[in-house]
């Protein structure tokens, strides 16, 4: 049994996965700050309890039938954690005459959340490999 | 195959990239705010503009800025000054002066700086989530 099988591992990785994503897309839109007509996007936020309730689920022995997507063209399974969905934004700050709607100061606080998340992500792991680790007999 | 941190780098890198050619041109428009023509009534040096576009980097999968056109300002005067014995004045007496404004210049070159630093702090972060990551492991 690796972490990779337990719920909680899971999740963060579904979480650091989702984070990664979103800084990439927050990047996207700061390089784009003044190119015309640009409209900012953001990805859509994942339910992680959802998400951790279908682990969950299938970990505790009512086991869950999905479709494994052996190619990368074929389509996610519904009920999949799917979060590379980067779409328009709707609301932003404000729009430039020129038609660019990215607002730095906007951007630069979504990409410092989406750091402090992942710190906490980072930080979840650490703790429950320890607590593993404590488990087993090797305190630290 | 790459890591959405490591796409995060590269787009600003990108954005980096077109702030600074922005700043070339803007550099030239001032050195050139006093360039006139050296026959009578010749035309002086025109201001020249920048724009952005948002081009599909296919070898990456991203959407990276790139510097669309550098194009030449004809949509604003030139400022004609009275210098008689100036050896590009006209028949009246006039001399025509670039249309660069400093003043604007000034304006645009603290907006690239800001967009440049924008930038490198969305590297700063990416970098910083990278850098989290390699933590868990030293952790184990």
């Amino acid at each position: 049994m690796t972490t990779q099988n337990l719920a909680l591992f899971k999740a963060i990785g579904a979480k650091m996965d989702f984070l990664t994503q979103r800084q990439r897309v927050v990047a996207q839109n700061v390089s784009n700050a003044d190119t015309p007509n640009y409209r900012p996007q953001d990805i859509k936020d994942v339910d992680f309890s959802k998400v951790l309730k279908k682990i969950d689920k299938s970990s505790n022995g009512i086991q869950q039938v999905s479709m494994a997507s052996t190619n990368a063209l074929h389509m996610p399974a519904p009920g999949d954690v799917n979060i590379d969905d980067p779409r328009k934004q709707k609301q932003t700050y404000e729009v430039a005459p020129e038609g660019n709607a990215v607002v730095i100061e906007e951007q630069l606080i979504k990409a410092g959340r989406t750091v402090m998340d992942y710190n906490l992500m980072t930080n979840l792991y650490q703790k429950n490999t320890g607590l593993i680790r404590t488990a087993l007999g090797r305190a630290q | 195959m790459s890591s959405p941190i490591f796409d995060a780098m590269a787009i600003s890198a990108s954005g980096m990239q077109t702030q600074g050619t922005r700043l070339r041109v803007i550099s030239e428009n001032i050195a050139n705010a006093g360039t006139t023509g050296d026959t009578p009534g010749a035309d002086p040096y025109q201001r020249q503009t920048i724009s952005f576009k948002n081009e599909l980097d296919r070898e990456l999968g991203i959407r990276k800025v790139k510097v669309d056109s550098i194009d030449v300002d004809g949509k604003s005067d030139f400022q004609l000054r009275y210098e008689p014995d100036h050896p590009a004045a006209d028949e009246t007496g006039y001399v025509k002066y670039p249309n660069v404004s400093t003043l604007i210049e000034v304006m645009d070159s603290r907006e690239a700086q800001r967009s440049y630093e924008a930038n490198l702090g969305m590297i700063e972060q990416a970098r910083t989530m990278a850098l989290r990551t390699i933590d868990i492991l030293r952790g184990a």
